[in-house]
């Protein structure tokens, strides 16, 4: 395990998600498949990825609002699942996407930090705009600011992902099935809620069981 | 294409104080050298005034950018680019989020996701997110440039008319019905491994829960799986 890589991947992944150039690579889906890519198991990485992708459907980074950082976040798990011994069981699974739910939060924390941190470095000694090249200079030293932000959080997450998948998942003693039907119950609950992202019940039920129609056609087609 | 370009970064110093002031500015330079280019002051001055106070969703800067820009080659005086900022501002965050953030990027990733569930190579689905994504996502920043420069201070009649407010109720419907198919999908085992019936009615009753309470299911969901961890760990440390 490069955990070099792990935190140069969670870098871009974290400069993604804001600062540059916001191409969605920073999606849980796209980042943990990445990473899992990556360290050698591009399945495993996407099937963490797609789970945590459906429980941050509904977060909006709209103005200024604080938000969980879910690419960051699924860099870390990713790469402590993969890392683990017990990689391929469902409760290595369970524990990492587990993680990654809480670690999306303190990832969050860490922007907040930086925002925070950052505001005077965008002026003059003495509060002033700053002037046309310092502004260049700035700027882009803020952009290289948030990839060390995003890139430490990443390290400090695997490592402690990493921890705790190899500590945790041998140890809990869950039928594969029990852990599989949560997770199904868990995520379909989320995509529920989610509808309200696009209108809610009362204005969009129609596409909503039109889709489900189709999605029994494909039950029955495969 | 410099400030095009510069877009792409636009949020590189977003901050709680001046949002994207400092990012605006830096997107707009390029032009403002070239308008300014025999009079350094007056450069200066257009620099840190651009610098104040400005919030647009991030594929829509361009609107402003290149409204901006014209206005200063027109010689408009600060106080109305500051009067046209403050006005375009609210308009650019609003459509931009709900047409990208609760739109379109909610319905692409769905699409990509109902694909995985359906047995789609994974990397050809999330390579159809990322282009479908792309596709509009660099398209929207282009155009917002050319709306901007060409129609200058009246760009804000040009936004209302725009195809965005119809792109935004095709995503929303879209994504609905997306959401749909992968909650089907999902609740019969697409997503973990074929499941049993008990499982499956589970499965569809939860989606009616969070229809009814919203987003904030997540966290007694998220509350749910970090229970059952503590729950494997202590049954497994006790026998």
């Amino acid at each position: 395990m490069s955990w070099g890589v792990v935190a140069l991947v969670g870098g871009v992944v974290g400069l993604d998600a804001t600062s540059f150039p916001q191409v969605m690579i920073s999606r849980p889906l796209v980042a943990g498949t990445l990473t899992g890519w990556i360290l050698g198991d591009p399945a495993l990485g996407a099937a963490l990825g797609a789970m945590h992708e459906i429980f941050s459907l509904a977060v909006l980074p709209v103005g200024a609002s604080r938000y969980p950082e879910a690419g960051t976040a699924s860099v870390a798990a990713t790469a402590a699942l993969v890392s683990s011994a017990a990689a391929g069981t469902w409760s290595a699974l369970l524990v990492a996407l587990v993680f990654a739910l809480l670690w999306e939060r303190v990832s969050g924390a860490s922007v907040v930090l930086y925002r925070r941190n950052i505001e005077r470095l965008l002026l003059t000694s003495d509060g002033n705009p700053l002037s046309s090249g310092r502004l260049e200079r700035r700027h882009t030293l803020t952009i290289a600011l948030d990839f060390a932000r995003a890139a430490l959080v990443t390290l400090l997450g695997a490592l402690l992902g990493s921890g705790l998948v190899t500590w945790l998942a041998p140890r809990a003693d869950l039928p594969a099935d029990l852990i599989r039907s949560a997770i199904a119950i868990a995520a379909a609950a989320v995509l529920g809620g989610s509808l309200r992202v696009f209108g809610g019940w009362a204005e969009r039920r129609r596409a909503f069981v039109l889709g489900a129609v189709a999605g029994c056609a494909l039950l029955l087609i495969q | 294409m410099a400030m095009l370009a510069r877009s792409f970064a636009v949020q590189g110093s977003f901050n709680y104080r001046t949002l994207i002031g400092a990012g605006f500015a830096f997107v707009v330079l390029p032009a403002l050298r070239r308008t300014f280019q025999d009079r350094p002051l007056e450069l200066e001055e257009a620099v840190r005034r651009h610098q104040e106070p400005f919030n647009s969703h991030p594929y829509l800067v361009g609107v402003a950018a290149g409204a901006v820009v014209r206005l200063e080659q027109d010689g408009a005086p600060a106080p109305v680019l500051e009067r046209f900022k403050s006005a375009i501002r609210g308009s650019l965050g609003s459509i931009g989020d709900a047409l990208f953030w609760a739109g379109f990027r909610p319905a692409c990733v769905l699409l990509a996701l109902v694909l995985v569930s359906s047995g789609v190579p994974f990397w050809l689905a999330i390579l159809t997110f990322l282009v479908l994504y792309n596709t509009a996502h660099v398209s929207t920043r282009a155009w917002g440039f050319r709306l901007g420069l060409q129609h200058g201070a009246s760009v804000a009649a040009s936004l209302r008319v725009s195809p965005l407010v119809r792109a935004w109720r095709a995503s929303a419907v879209t994504g609905a019905f997306l959401l749909g198919t992968l909650s089907l999908l999902v609740a019969a085992g697409r997503l973990t491994g074929e499941p049993g019936p008990l499982s499956t009615l589970a499965a569809t009753i939860a989606v009616g829960a969070g229809i009814v309470l919203g987003p904030v299911i997540r966290l007694p969901a998220e509350i749910i799986l970090a229970l059952l961890v503590i729950a494997g760990v202590v049954r497994g440390v006790l026998s």
